[in-house]
């Protein structure tokens, strides 16, 4: 899958940008600040409208416009598409693919892939359980978009649930509870099904990508909160062990907003020992895998952004990790310093002040 | 923002469902710059509903009186109860022309994220007219969404110890959607494949 050619109007600090986007490895270049995260996270936005480092439209928006927009071609096995999006500071996006208005995320997402590596990924290593949780939806997403509303239908049974719990002030359990329960179950074991399906798909291609990158091992695990067969009759037994804790708590303990994704290197939990460059290392690694996951769910790699992927990884990794990005579609990589461009990159963009030069291949 | 009668109106507007501070705006200046006559007829419309429509005793439906027209109607079979959250959904599947029974309206769906409890809708009614009118069958048509799922669980937990038999209309309806999406054929159908639960 490519991106052909993108185009920023009013995005952060891009007035008016457009660039074609070679097929291969693309390195930008640029002092922080100049752009570079901005047109990246504007690739991602486009293939799934969501941005990779903020949950609100409003700091798309270039200061002073009413609206961003952001538009671009990608071609994948299935033809071209031309997506539009004008990204208002505040109320819901205007979507176009191929010049006809789309309602829903997952008529772009169906059509455009994209996986996104940044610095904010350290805390999926060295975070809380919940980051790595949104990871593995990220993931979800990435393989199979249309399952994102096993997610947001999770989410919102839970939170009922959870209302329910702390607004009831009579004794024994609240009227409604046994339905909250069955809908808890219903929806948890598919959550939990399909972030079993994805941890399986992509760990053994992330530990390979860090196995090659470190030289020694990672070992990447979904740990569910509700384990089991058949499923359902297991988590119907742990809601009814944990209901008295929930009453007295007021809130729900068991099922898939308490999983986590175990990481260990060198078997030990990755999060407490790891150092920062192995930390860094397993970051990029994980999405490198999810990269590769996506690759084989579709016939085809996804287009892969990596945001200051070596800042934190030591020369000989660096040039490792460059090595391996070749041949493998279409790769956006960008780096703050001149000194880290790759030597194998196809093309090489010079981000400054908003503005796009490209500088050829090095 | 603005003073008196203008800005009275904006917020009277802005209480309806759906309406934002914006549209009660828009509203409230094209209702003032409209010909007289044109204001006139929305505000005694309003007033007529108000006074002239009830919800049915029975049902719960929307009636001119007493009792909707529906629960007025003998031919109709009293042993086959349809659930439905509001009145539009009754109206949807009525359109269909699929039920030959009658209709029970709870008034909403269970949400505690909206304050919603059982208690908010008419269960209990429910339950008295099944033992009253000796029903064979309840057909649970809330709508295919989260909400909509939890008050056919609840509900049905209440209905089985009376042995009834209930049904959940779903299979073929858009999850996560509304009924008063659904066209009269997927009705139809999702009333032919109906389950029990
Ligand atoms: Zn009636």
């Amino acid at each position: 899958m490519q991106l052909r050619w993108i185009e920023l109007r009013d995005f952060r600090n891009h007035g008016d940008t457009r660039v074609v986007v070679p097929d291969g490895l693309v390195v930008a270049v640029g002092p922080n600040g100049a752009g570079k995260t901005n047109l990246m996270e504007a690739m991602f936005f486009l293939c799934s409208l969501t941005s990779p480092r903020v949950s609100d439209n409003k700091p798309l928006v270039r200061e002073g416009a009413a609206a961003g927009y952001v538009r671009g071609e990608v071609e994948s096995l299935q033809g071209k598409v031309l997506i539009e999006v004008e990204i208002p500071g505040a109320g819901a996006n205007r979507v176009q693919v191929n010049r006809s208005p789309v309602r829903r995320k997952r008529d772009v997402r169906r059509q455009a892939r994209a996986v996104y590596f940044g610095p904010d990924d350290l805390d999926v290593v060295r975070g809380e359980p919940g980051q790595r949780r949104r990871f593995l939806d990220e993931a979800l997403v990435a393989l199979w978009p249309l399952k994102e509303s096993l997610i947001t239908a999770y989410d919102r049974t839970v939170r009922q649930r959870n209302r329910l719990l702390k607004d009831w002030e009579g004794k024994g359990a609240p009227a409604g509870l046994e339905a909250w329960d069955a809908e808890l179950v219903e929806n948890g074991c598919a959550l939990t099904r399909a972030r079993a399906e994805a941890a399986t798909r992509l760990a053994p291609y992330a530990e390979e990508e860090f196995l090659h990158l470190v030289g020694y091992g990672l070992a990447c695990k979904y740990l569910a909160s509700v384990e089991g067969e058949p499923l359902e009759e297991a988590f119907r037994e742990r809601l009814i062990a944990r209901r008295e804790d929930d009453l007295i708590r007021r809130t729900t303990l068991v099922g898939p907003h308490r999983d986590d994704l175990g990481l260990a290197v060198r078997e030990m939990g990755a999060r407490a020992f790891a150092s920062h460059g192995e930390g860094w290392a397993a970051a990029l690694c994980l999405r490198l895998g999810l990269a590769a996951a996506v690759a084989e769910e579709l016939g085809e790699p996804p287009i892969v952004l990596l945001d200051d992927p070596f800042s934190a990884l030591d020369p000989a990794r660096q040039v490792q990790v460059a090595e391996r990005l070749a041949g493998r579609g279409q790769v956006v990589v960008s780096v703050a310093d001149e000194s880290h461009v790759p030597k194998n990159a196809d093309e090489i963009w010079e981000v400054a002040a908003g503005a796009v030069t490209i500088q050829g291949a090095s | 923002m603005y003073e008196g009668p203008i800005q009275d109106l904006i917020d009277e507007l802005s209480r309806l469902p759906g309406i934002g501070p914006k549209s009660a705006q828009r509203l409230a200046f094209y209702l003032v710059k409209a010909p007289p006559d044109e204001a006139k007829r929305l505000a005694e419309a309003i007033v007529t509903a108000k006074e002239r429509i009830f919800f049915c005793r029975e049902c719960g439906n929307v009636a001119e009186g007493d009792l909707c027209r529906i629960c007025r109607d003998e031919s109709r079979d009293r042993t086959v109860l349809c659930v439905v959250e509001e009145p539009k959904d009754a109206a949807t599947i009525e359109r269909a022309a699929v039920i030959k029974g009658r209709y029970h309206v709870l008034g909403g769906a269970i949400s505690p994220l909206d304050g919603v409890g059982p208690e908010d809708l008419r269960v209990q009614e429910l339950l008295d007219r099944v033992e009253r009118d000796g029903v064979t069958e309840v057909i649970l048509a809330t709508n295919p969404n989260l909400e909509g799922n939890a008050t056919a669980l609840y509900v049905a937990a209440l209905l089985k110890p009376s042995g009834v038999r209930v049904t959940r209309l779903a299979s073929g309806l858009p999850v996560g959607g509304d009924l008063e999406y659904a066209d009269e054929v997927t009705l139809s159908q999702a009333l032919e494949g109906r389950r029990e639960m």
